[in-house]
Protein backbone atom coordinates (compact mmCIF):
# COMPACT_ATOMS: atom_id res chain seq x y z
CA UNK A 1 0.00 0.00 0.00
CA UNK A 2 2.49 2.27 0.85
CA UNK A 3 4.56 1.28 -2.16
CA UNK A 4 1.30 2.24 -4.40
CA UNK A 5 1.35 5.31 -2.47
CA UNK A 6 4.75 6.47 -2.89
CA UNK A 7 4.45 5.32 -6.77
CA UNK A 8 1.30 7.95 -6.94
CA UNK A 9 3.20 10.54 -5.65
CA UNK A 10 6.12 10.39 -7.58
CA UNK A 11 4.29 9.77 -11.05
CA UNK A 12 1.87 12.95 -9.64
CA UNK A 13 5.40 14.92 -8.93
CA UNK A 14 6.58 14.22 -12.42
CA UNK A 15 3.21 14.69 -14.07
CA UNK A 16 2.64 18.70 -12.61
CA UNK A 17 5.44 19.29 -14.35
CA UNK A 18 4.34 18.96 -17.83
CA UNK A 19 0.56 19.84 -18.61
CA UNK A 20 -0.34 18.89 -22.62
CA UNK A 21 -2.06 21.65 -23.75
CA UNK A 22 -5.24 20.85 -26.22
CA UNK A 23 -6.93 23.40 -28.57
CA UNK A 24 -10.49 23.52 -29.72
CA UNK A 25 -11.75 25.62 -32.44
CA UNK A 26 -15.43 26.14 -31.89
CA UNK A 27 -16.38 28.56 -35.01
CA UNK A 28 -13.46 30.05 -34.78
CA UNK A 29 -12.52 33.23 -37.14
CA UNK A 30 -8.93 31.52 -37.11
CA UNK A 31 -7.49 35.31 -34.96
CA UNK A 32 -7.41 33.29 -31.57
CA UNK A 33 -6.07 30.42 -33.17
CA UNK A 34 -3.08 32.18 -35.36
CA UNK A 35 -2.08 33.53 -31.57
CA UNK A 36 -2.72 30.16 -29.96
CA UNK A 37 -0.34 28.45 -32.99
CA UNK A 38 2.19 32.06 -32.12
CA UNK A 39 1.92 31.39 -28.78
CA UNK A 40 3.55 27.32 -28.84
CA UNK A 41 5.78 27.92 -32.20
CA UNK A 42 7.11 30.95 -32.04
CA UNK A 43 10.24 31.04 -29.89
CA UNK A 44 9.53 34.70 -29.07
CA UNK A 45 6.81 33.64 -27.49
CA UNK A 46 7.54 29.50 -26.48
CA UNK A 47 5.05 28.58 -24.03
CA UNK A 48 6.60 25.37 -23.98
CA UNK A 49 9.31 27.26 -20.95
CA UNK A 50 6.14 26.15 -19.20
CA UNK A 51 6.67 22.91 -19.52
CA UNK A 52 3.38 22.83 -21.79
CA UNK A 53 2.95 21.43 -24.99
CA UNK A 54 0.44 21.25 -28.04
CA UNK A 55 -0.53 17.52 -28.35
CA UNK A 56 -2.72 16.02 -30.90
CA UNK A 57 -5.30 14.09 -29.61
CA UNK A 58 -7.98 14.76 -26.71
CA UNK A 59 -7.22 11.77 -24.76
CA UNK A 60 -3.89 13.08 -23.80
CA UNK A 61 -4.84 16.66 -22.93
CA UNK A 62 -4.76 18.24 -19.49
CA UNK A 63 -5.41 22.04 -20.66
CA UNK A 64 -8.01 22.73 -23.25
CA UNK A 65 -7.72 25.78 -24.96
CA UNK A 66 -11.73 26.69 -26.73
CA UNK A 67 -11.37 29.68 -29.52
CA UNK A 68 -14.93 30.51 -31.22
CA UNK A 69 -18.35 31.38 -30.26
CA UNK A 70 -19.72 27.65 -30.60
CA UNK A 71 -21.47 27.61 -33.98
CA UNK A 72 -24.53 25.75 -33.98
CA UNK A 73 -23.14 23.50 -36.72
CA UNK A 74 -20.04 22.73 -34.40
CA UNK A 75 -21.87 22.53 -31.30
CA UNK A 76 -22.40 18.88 -31.01
CA UNK A 77 -18.85 18.17 -32.22
CA UNK A 78 -17.61 20.23 -29.77
CA UNK A 79 -19.13 18.68 -27.07
CA UNK A 80 -18.01 15.41 -28.04
CA UNK A 81 -14.56 15.89 -28.12
CA UNK A 82 -14.92 17.76 -24.99
CA UNK A 83 -16.22 14.74 -23.20
CA UNK A 84 -13.20 12.58 -24.76
CA UNK A 85 -10.44 14.57 -22.72
CA UNK A 86 -9.75 12.52 -19.40
CA UNK A 87 -10.16 14.54 -15.90
CA UNK A 88 -8.60 16.07 -14.26
CA UNK A 89 -8.94 19.08 -17.14
CA UNK A 90 -8.73 22.82 -17.34
CA UNK A 91 -10.46 25.07 -19.57
CA UNK A 92 -9.35 28.06 -20.81
CA UNK A 93 -11.72 30.78 -23.44
CA UNK A 94 -9.31 32.21 -25.58
CA UNK A 95 -11.07 35.73 -26.93
CA UNK A 96 -14.57 37.11 -26.33
CA UNK A 97 -16.14 34.90 -28.98
CA UNK A 98 -16.26 31.73 -26.72
CA UNK A 99 -16.95 34.49 -23.42
CA UNK A 100 -19.55 35.83 -24.22
CA UNK A 101 -20.01 35.90 -27.83
CA UNK A 102 -18.52 39.08 -28.47
CA UNK A 103 -19.03 40.67 -32.16
CA UNK A 104 -21.31 37.65 -32.80
CA UNK A 105 -23.17 38.31 -29.45
CA UNK A 106 -27.48 37.66 -30.31
CA UNK A 107 -26.66 35.30 -33.75
CA UNK A 108 -29.26 32.48 -34.62
CA UNK A 109 -25.83 30.67 -35.36
CA UNK A 110 -23.68 30.83 -32.23
CA UNK A 111 -24.43 29.33 -28.82
CA UNK A 112 -21.83 31.50 -26.93
CA UNK A 113 -21.39 31.59 -24.59
CA UNK A 114 -19.66 28.47 -23.92
CA UNK A 115 -19.64 28.21 -20.49
CA UNK A 116 -23.39 27.51 -20.23
CA UNK A 117 -22.16 23.55 -22.06
CA UNK A 118 -18.65 23.03 -21.29
CA UNK A 119 -16.85 24.08 -17.20
CA UNK A 120 -14.50 27.44 -18.29
CA UNK A 121 -12.02 28.33 -15.98
CA UNK A 122 -9.84 30.76 -17.12
CA UNK A 123 -10.77 33.52 -19.57
CA UNK A 124 -8.53 35.47 -22.04
CA UNK A 125 -10.55 38.41 -23.24
CA UNK A 126 -9.09 40.36 -26.33
CA UNK A 127 -9.70 39.86 -29.62
CA UNK A 128 -7.92 38.07 -30.27
CA UNK A 129 -5.73 38.41 -27.17
CA UNK A 130 -2.35 38.94 -27.90
CA UNK A 131 0.12 36.16 -27.24
CA UNK A 132 1.43 37.31 -23.75
CA UNK A 133 -2.38 37.40 -22.70
CA UNK A 134 -2.94 33.63 -23.58
CA UNK A 135 0.64 32.79 -21.90
CA UNK A 136 -0.77 34.60 -18.91
CA UNK A 137 -4.06 32.36 -19.13
CA UNK A 138 -2.11 28.92 -19.52
CA UNK A 139 -0.14 30.30 -16.71
CA UNK A 140 -3.04 30.48 -14.07
CA UNK A 141 -4.31 27.56 -15.89
CA UNK A 142 -1.54 25.49 -14.66
CA UNK A 143 -1.77 27.04 -11.22
CA UNK A 144 -5.45 25.87 -11.44
CA UNK A 145 -4.33 22.26 -12.72
CA UNK A 146 -1.87 21.70 -9.98
CA UNK A 147 -4.32 22.21 -7.36
CA UNK A 148 -6.84 19.27 -9.33
CA UNK A 149 -4.32 16.95 -10.12
CA UNK B 1 31.28 30.24 -42.51
CA UNK B 2 27.80 32.18 -42.08
CA UNK B 3 26.83 30.06 -39.28
CA UNK B 4 29.69 31.20 -37.31
CA UNK B 5 28.61 34.58 -37.45
CA UNK B 6 25.23 33.96 -36.43
CA UNK B 7 26.31 31.79 -33.79
CA UNK B 8 28.57 34.68 -32.25
CA UNK B 9 25.52 36.67 -32.69
CA UNK B 10 23.34 34.68 -30.68
CA UNK B 11 26.11 34.24 -27.76
CA UNK B 12 26.24 37.80 -27.71
CA UNK B 13 22.82 38.71 -27.63
CA UNK B 14 21.00 35.90 -25.61
CA UNK B 15 17.83 34.03 -26.38
CA UNK B 16 15.24 36.43 -28.72
CA UNK B 17 12.41 35.20 -26.30
CA UNK B 18 10.70 37.32 -23.90
CA UNK B 19 10.88 36.40 -20.39
CA UNK B 20 6.84 37.01 -19.72
CA UNK B 21 5.74 35.35 -17.24
CA UNK B 22 9.06 35.57 -15.70
CA UNK B 23 9.88 38.81 -16.68
CA UNK B 24 8.12 42.10 -17.78
CA UNK B 25 6.75 42.08 -21.19
CA UNK B 26 7.32 44.91 -23.94
CA UNK B 27 3.98 46.96 -24.61
CA UNK B 28 3.56 48.93 -27.62
CA UNK B 29 2.97 52.61 -26.78
CA UNK B 30 -0.21 52.42 -29.38
CA UNK B 31 -1.72 49.24 -27.57
CA UNK B 32 -5.43 49.07 -27.09
CA UNK B 33 -5.77 47.72 -23.64
CA UNK B 34 -8.59 47.93 -20.99
CA UNK B 35 -11.00 50.93 -21.02
CA UNK B 36 -10.73 53.92 -18.63
CA UNK B 37 -13.70 55.38 -18.40
CA UNK B 38 -14.19 58.79 -16.78
CA UNK B 39 -17.11 60.03 -15.60
CA UNK B 40 -16.05 63.91 -14.90
CA UNK B 41 -15.73 64.56 -18.48
CA UNK B 42 -18.49 62.15 -19.87
CA UNK B 43 -21.59 64.34 -21.80
CA UNK B 44 -24.10 61.68 -21.64
CA UNK B 45 -24.43 61.62 -25.73
CA UNK B 46 -24.05 57.87 -26.08
CA UNK B 47 -22.01 57.95 -29.41
CA UNK B 48 -19.94 55.24 -27.84
CA UNK B 49 -22.71 53.64 -27.53
CA UNK B 50 -24.01 53.72 -31.22
CA UNK B 51 -20.44 52.88 -32.35
CA UNK B 52 -19.48 50.22 -30.42
CA UNK B 53 -20.18 46.94 -33.08
CA UNK B 54 -19.95 44.09 -30.51
CA UNK B 55 -22.41 46.12 -28.11
CA UNK B 56 -20.28 46.22 -25.06
CA UNK B 57 -21.48 49.28 -23.89
CA UNK B 58 -24.74 50.10 -22.86
CA UNK B 59 -26.62 53.84 -21.11
CA UNK B 60 -29.52 53.04 -19.35
CA UNK B 61 -32.13 55.81 -17.40
CA UNK B 62 -32.40 54.50 -13.89
CA UNK B 63 -34.18 56.89 -10.93
CA UNK B 64 -30.73 57.79 -9.58
CA UNK B 65 -28.93 58.95 -13.40
CA UNK B 66 -27.96 57.63 -17.02
CA UNK B 67 -26.38 54.81 -16.32
CA UNK B 68 -23.08 53.86 -18.24
CA UNK B 69 -21.57 49.80 -18.37
CA UNK B 70 -18.84 49.02 -20.58
CA UNK B 71 -18.31 45.01 -20.49
CA UNK B 72 -14.09 44.30 -21.21
CA UNK B 73 -15.73 40.35 -21.63
CA UNK B 74 -17.27 41.39 -24.45
CA UNK B 75 -15.41 44.77 -25.53
CA UNK B 76 -12.98 43.84 -29.11
CA UNK B 77 -11.06 46.87 -28.82
CA UNK B 78 -11.61 48.58 -31.83
CA UNK B 79 -10.90 51.95 -30.32
CA UNK B 80 -14.26 53.49 -31.54
CA UNK B 81 -15.50 54.50 -29.18
CA UNK B 82 -12.35 56.68 -27.77
CA UNK B 83 -11.87 57.93 -31.36
CA UNK B 84 -15.57 59.28 -31.67
CA UNK B 85 -16.25 60.67 -27.59
CA UNK B 86 -15.85 64.38 -27.90
CA UNK B 87 -14.64 64.95 -24.73
CA UNK B 88 -12.06 61.84 -24.42
CA UNK B 89 -13.89 60.39 -21.41
CA UNK B 90 -13.49 57.22 -22.46
CA UNK B 91 -10.01 56.07 -22.96
CA UNK B 92 -8.05 52.85 -24.07
CA UNK B 93 -5.24 52.23 -21.66
CA UNK B 94 -2.33 49.77 -22.42
CA UNK B 95 -3.16 47.61 -19.50
CA UNK B 96 -3.33 43.89 -21.30
CA UNK B 97 -3.19 41.89 -18.51
CA UNK B 98 -6.88 40.51 -18.39
CA UNK B 99 -6.96 37.20 -18.16
CA UNK B 100 -9.27 36.24 -15.11
CA UNK B 101 -10.33 32.96 -13.38
CA UNK B 102 -14.17 32.40 -14.67
CA UNK B 103 -15.40 33.57 -10.47
CA UNK B 104 -14.37 37.02 -11.69
CA UNK B 105 -16.07 37.17 -14.73
CA UNK B 106 -18.76 39.47 -13.62
CA UNK B 107 -16.29 41.78 -12.46
CA UNK B 108 -14.83 42.81 -15.60
CA UNK B 109 -16.90 45.86 -16.20
CA UNK B 110 -17.54 49.33 -15.40
CA UNK B 111 -20.03 50.78 -13.97
CA UNK B 112 -20.42 54.78 -13.39
CA UNK B 113 -23.79 56.77 -13.09
CA UNK B 114 -24.28 60.10 -14.10
CA UNK B 115 -26.55 61.67 -11.58
CA UNK B 116 -29.34 63.93 -12.23
CA UNK B 117 -28.85 67.33 -9.95
CA UNK B 118 -31.66 70.43 -10.26
CA UNK B 119 -30.49 72.93 -13.05
CA UNK B 120 -29.31 75.89 -10.99
CA UNK B 121 -31.13 78.25 -13.85
CA UNK B 122 -34.87 77.14 -13.69
CA UNK B 123 -34.72 74.56 -11.03
CA UNK B 124 -35.72 71.60 -13.76
CA UNK B 125 -34.72 67.95 -13.03
CA UNK B 126 -31.27 67.57 -15.31
CA UNK B 127 -28.22 65.08 -16.06
CA UNK B 128 -24.85 66.55 -14.41
CA UNK B 129 -23.40 66.02 -17.67
CA UNK B 130 -20.23 67.60 -18.90
CA UNK B 131 -21.01 69.97 -21.96
CA UNK B 132 -20.19 69.18 -25.27
CA UNK B 133 -17.01 70.87 -26.46
CA UNK B 134 -17.60 70.86 -29.84
CA UNK B 135 -17.57 74.10 -32.15
CA UNK B 136 -17.32 75.99 -28.88
CA UNK B 137 -14.79 78.92 -29.70
CA UNK B 138 -12.88 79.70 -27.44
CA UNK B 139 -12.87 76.63 -25.27
CA UNK B 140 -14.60 75.69 -22.54
CA UNK B 141 -12.41 76.84 -19.33
CA UNK B 142 -12.73 74.78 -16.11
CA UNK B 143 -15.01 76.80 -14.50
CA UNK B 144 -17.00 77.15 -17.05
CA UNK B 145 -17.23 73.43 -17.69
CA UNK B 146 -18.42 72.84 -13.94
CA UNK B 147 -20.89 75.84 -14.64
CA UNK B 148 -22.70 74.43 -17.37
CA UNK B 149 -22.69 71.10 -15.91
CA UNK B 150 -25.57 71.56 -13.06
CA UNK B 151 -27.80 73.65 -15.61
CA UNK B 152 -30.38 71.99 -17.88
CA UNK B 153 -30.21 71.73 -21.95
CA UNK B 154 -32.09 75.22 -22.25
CA UNK B 155 -29.99 77.33 -19.84
CA UNK B 156 -27.05 75.82 -21.25
CA UNK B 157 -27.70 77.27 -24.60
CA UNK B 158 -28.87 80.88 -22.62
CA UNK B 159 -25.28 80.82 -21.47
CA UNK B 160 -23.69 80.22 -24.77
CA UNK B 161 -25.72 82.87 -26.32
CA UNK B 162 -24.77 85.11 -23.74
CA UNK B 163 -21.28 83.95 -24.15
CA UNK B 164 -20.98 85.27 -27.56
CA UNK B 165 -18.84 84.93 -30.77
CA UNK B 166 -15.28 85.83 -30.81
CA UNK B 167 -15.50 89.04 -33.32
Amino acid sequence: MTLLQTLTDSARNLAVRSPWIYRINAGSCNGCDVECATTALIPRYDVERLGCQYCGSPRHADIVLITGPLTAHIKDDVLRVFAEIPDPKVTVAVGVCPISGGIFRESYAVHAQVDQYLPVDVNVPGCPPRPQAIIEGVAQAIAIWRQRI
Amino acid sequence: MNFLRIFARNLLRGPSTVPFPFGPAWTPARMRGRVQFKLSSCTGCRACEQVCAPGAIRFDKTPEGLRFMMWHNTCVFCGMCEFYCPTDAIHQSDDWHMAHAVGEKYGMAIREVIPYTACTGCGMKTLASAPNPIGVVPPFTPEEVEQQRNQCPACRKKALAERGTPS
